[in-house]
């Protein structure tokens, strides 16, 4: 059976060691087919994912609980019928104990659930292996950043949570004839919620205008492949394991170019990589890994997800960021000001529209911003 | 029964209160005709409401309009301020417990708009600070905090954060990032405990697993220290039970007030009364000793005109059982002007309003507390205990008052109207009231009037419930 992920910090590892095959809701061709719905005050990507949920009900979908929209988005696709829905609890705490053993705790009762589906009990060695084959493909997506155009980043980076793993399922990376011309372009970042196969064409399009996605930090990018931080953090038990020192990479890391993005891959996949002796036991290091680098708006304090952005924005030399994000996301939507304030960068907020290609407002207001930056 | 009672307007009050003092009105020391409030605090909004024309009423909006104030003196006075934010109801309990702590919530500025008939440009400033119009109208908290015209910087903010508001927790986190510190504790979205899980019972006939109040019972511990560091004493499970009785105490009060006042035949106590009165159990409006003697004011009040078979809205109103607060004070009139009366309330606290557990250690009885939130569990919850209070007071239509650009709502309003739909049948509709509602005056009249009129049709004479009202079967989804 296929178990559909609203988040990409629902660790897909644990989907597939209990035998069903994890997929990234955001991946699915026919997750919002046409035009998205708008209606007053909802998300369009939670209302599509209920709708999502209320189609398929041969399939499983996790929601969770980082944003009140898919939390009760949840809710809804209950009411609808939805028998193989599950809810997903995400602290937006970090910092204390309490919040990870709430993550644990939400892994076993979501591996209870999925036993109810047809999966069956993990042994250790295949919760191993599954973390194994995707901590590869994580390494090797993380070392295709600086080689690969950010449409193809983002191609494969679905492809990954779409499930597809592994050397052989992987697209190979190839050099894109676009990187020729990276030199004369605009470097932006791209940050924010779900970016969808729907709205790839805006990285085209960007392209076309003379501006490039440096760092891709939307939902399912770059954001989700880690590592959480390159600073030490302040305190509490996600400290350790995602310290430079654990991870292997220097807190400069970042700043000095390819061989530091290789390297931090290198480093977060080596923290998914088979147990250490301090963890015990391999769910517990997935649990503690995941927990650890987490690094999204909805976390408080979200003070992680700037941790993270800054050493990114500066190696790269980001000159604007693209604030992505769907009509009544709160929670991105009141970042646009901070990101301004923190990065001393200009922002460009653009909302996922209700048809799947550009509007001709919005690739004015991206040439626009483009022009402003030359 | 008399329904010669009457709401007064502003300039109305003016003449009673003149009336009152001639016959020796006593006053708590923040008494006062209300008039001066739009004199001196600007809150124009006065000038449009309706209110009952009780002493107790008048003390009850005195204490509301002054709250400010009191905190500045409050903190003159070396009391230590908290801000306690979004939990709607627990952390005040455990500050109150400590003698020299005031607890409020900076979410209340949200009202300040709609008194000040955005005269005070709150909305205005904070879409300068990055928070526009698509978010709730809490966002008017924000430049409070930079402006201090308002409320006093607390010496402490305290969130709850997890299972909440996108837009209140995103508001608070631009807060934060504006650099005023926030101690962040984790609510998790309530579930219902799995089979074979050790399953705990909540206030509000509600159920979680163990797990979950162990984990909201370590959250309230790291607030518990950090109220003691501030209030440089220890808070203890002593202080604790002390303050869970007081809580308690403010709690029965309103529960007999809501009592009396919602199975009435006709309202002895206006709608927008009813609504500030049962505000003052969050943070009991700064003042705990005080709230309990305006609650006390106004129960003796009701308690009176039940017993003259006095009235301020007649037996003929439809009953209506109302959900969410209301962003402008005047629906609440309005509702009464057309016709209908409140015979129920959800104002998204209804776990403040619920006793709390005095058998249980202090923290655990208020981790169930705070894990009873209504707004932090499954929506279905939420209805269910809509339907049951619909069912006990003869709710005759039901209206959820959207709050502008609060994420909770987009979606909760469906699910909860489906569920009436599902299990009581009753007339529904869902309304949306900003700030200032007089430009939309009309669409929400429209709107009402129409629900009123779907609704009196349907009438039995009393003590008759239509057949659905006394079912006891129900399909309520398991969710």
């Amino acid at each position: 059976m296929d178990v559909f992920l609203t988040s990409p910090w629902i660790p897909a590892e644990w989907i597939s060691a209990h035998g069903l095959q994890p997929r990234a809701i955001s991946s699915a061709q026919n997750f919002q087919p046409g035009r998205w719905p708008l209606a007053a005050g909802e998300c369009a990507f939670a209302g599509a994912a209920v709708r999502f949920a209320e189609a398929r009900p041969d399939c499983a979908v996790i929601f969770s609980t980082s944003c009140d929209q898919l939390r009760r988005g949840f809710d809804s696709a209950l009411l609808a019928g939805q028998s193989h829905a599950f809810l997903f609890n995400l602290p937006a705490t970090w910092q204390t104990e309490a919040a990870s053993r709430m993550f644990r705790a939400e892994l076993v009762r979501l591996g209870d659930f999925v036993l109810t589906i047809g999966g069956h009990r993990p042994s250790g060695d295949e919760l191993l292996q599954e973390m194994e084959r995707r901590r590869e493909t994580r390494l090797r997506l993380l070392e295709s950043v600086s080689a690969t155009s950010a449409r193809e980043f983002a191609e494969a980076a679905a492809q990954f949570h779409w499930g597809s793993h592994g050397r052989d399922t992987l697209p190979p990376v190839r050099l894109s004839h676009a990187r020729q011309a990276e030199d004369e372009s605009i470097p932006l970042a791209l940050i924010g919620g779900p970016f969808l196969s729907q709205h790839w064409k805006w990285l085209d399009e960007l392209e076309a205008v003379g501006g490039r996605i440096a760092l891709n930090a939307t939902e399912w990018g770059e954001r989700s492949l880690g590592p959480a931080s390159d600073e030490p953090m302040q305190g509490g038990p996600g400290a350790r394991a995602s310290s430079p020192a654990a991870f292997g990479v220097s807190p400069k890391a970042f700043e000095t170019g390819k061989p530091s993005i290789k390297a931090a891959a290198s480093a977060f996949s080596d923290s998914l990589a088979p147990p250490s002796g301090e963890r015990g036991t391999p769910l517990a290091d997935l649990a503690g890994t995941y927990c650890e680098n987490i690094v999204d708006v909805f976390q408080r304090p979200n003070t992680r997800l700037y941790a993270w952005l800054k050493p990114r924005l500066a190696s790269r030399q980001v000159r604007g960021i693209i604030l992505w994000h769907f009509t009544g996301c709160d929670l991105w939507r009141a970042e646009a000001q901070t990101l301004r304030d923190r990065f001393d960068l200009p922002v460009l907020l653009l909302e996922a529209g209700a048809e799947p290609g550009v509007a001709p407002r919005d690739l004015n207001r991206l040439q626009a911003f483009v022009e402003m930056l030359k | 029964m008399n329904t010669a009672l009457r709401q007064l307007s502003l300039d109305q009050w003016d003449a009673r209160y003149a009336q009152l003092r001639r016959d020796g009105l006593s006053e708590p020391s923040y008494g006062g005709p209300l008039r001066r409030h739009v004199v001196r605090e600007k809150d124009l909004r006065l000038q449009q409401l309706l209110f009952d024309n009780s002493p107790a009423a008048l003390r009850l909006w005195n204490f509301l309009l002054t709250e400010n104030g009191r905190l500045h003196q409050a903190r003159a006075a070396g009391h230590k301020i908290v801000g306690t934010m979004k939990d709607l109801g627990t952390v005040p309990v455990m500050a109150y417990a400590l003698p020299n702590l005031r607890a409020f919530y900076p979410d209340g500025a949200w009202w300040t708009p709609c008194l000040m008939e955005c005269s005070d440009k709150l909305l205005h400033e904070a879409e300068k600070m990055g928070i526009d119009a698509s978010f709730c109208p809490v966002r008017a908290m924000l430049p409070a905090f930079e402006n201090g015209r308002h409320f006093p910087k607390p010496d402490l903010l305290i969130c709850s954060t997890g299972a909440v508001c996108d837009d209140f927790s995103a508001i608070a986190q631009r807060l934060e990032h504006l650099g005023h510190s926030i101690l962040w504790w984790e609510i998790p979205r309530r579930r219902p405990p799995a089979a074979g899980e050790t399953a705990c019972v909540l206030p509000g006939d509600l159920t979680a697993p163990q797990s979950q109040v162990d984990a909201v019972r370590a959250e309230l511990q790291r607030v518990a220290c950090a109220l003691g560091e501030l209030a440089g004493e220890k808070l203890t499970d002593d202080h604790l039970a002390a303050g869970i009785g007081a809580a308690n105490q403010v709690r029965g009060l309103l529960n007999s007030l809501r009592q009396s006042v919602y199975s009435a035949p006709a309202a002895p106590l206006p709608a927008l009364e009813m609504l500030i009165a049962e505000m003052l159990a969050i943070h009991y409006c700064s003042d705990r000793a005080e709230t309990v003697a305006v609650l006390e004011g106004l129960l003796a009040e009701v308690q009176s005109r039940l017993s003259r078979n006095e009235f301020i809205i007649s037996a003929d109103a439809v009953r209506i059982f109302w959900v969410n607060p209301v962003a402008d004070l005047r629906a609440m009139n309005l509702l009464e002007e057309l016709g209908g009366r409140i015979c129920g309330s959800d104002y998204m606290f209804t776990h403040a309003l619920d006793l709390i557990p005095e058998n249980l250690p202090p923290l655990e009885a208020l981790a169930r507390t705070a894990l009873a939130d209504l707004m932090v569990g499954p929506t279905s919850d939420r209805a269910a205990r809509i339907v049951r209070e619909c069912r006990a007071h003869r709710a005759e239509a039901v209206v959820i008052s959207r709050i502008p650009g609060a994420s909770h709502c987009a979606r909760e309003g469906k699910i909860i109207l489906e569920i009436l739909r599902r299990e009581i049948g009753l007339p529904a509709i869902e309304l949306e009231v900003p700030p200032v509602s007089d430009p939309m005056r009309p669409a929400l009249t429209s709107r009402l009037q129409a629900l009123l009129e779907t609704a009196r049709p349907a009438r039995r004479p009393i003590g008759v419930s239509p057949r659905k009202l006394v079912s006891s079967h129900s399909t309520m989804p398991k969710i």
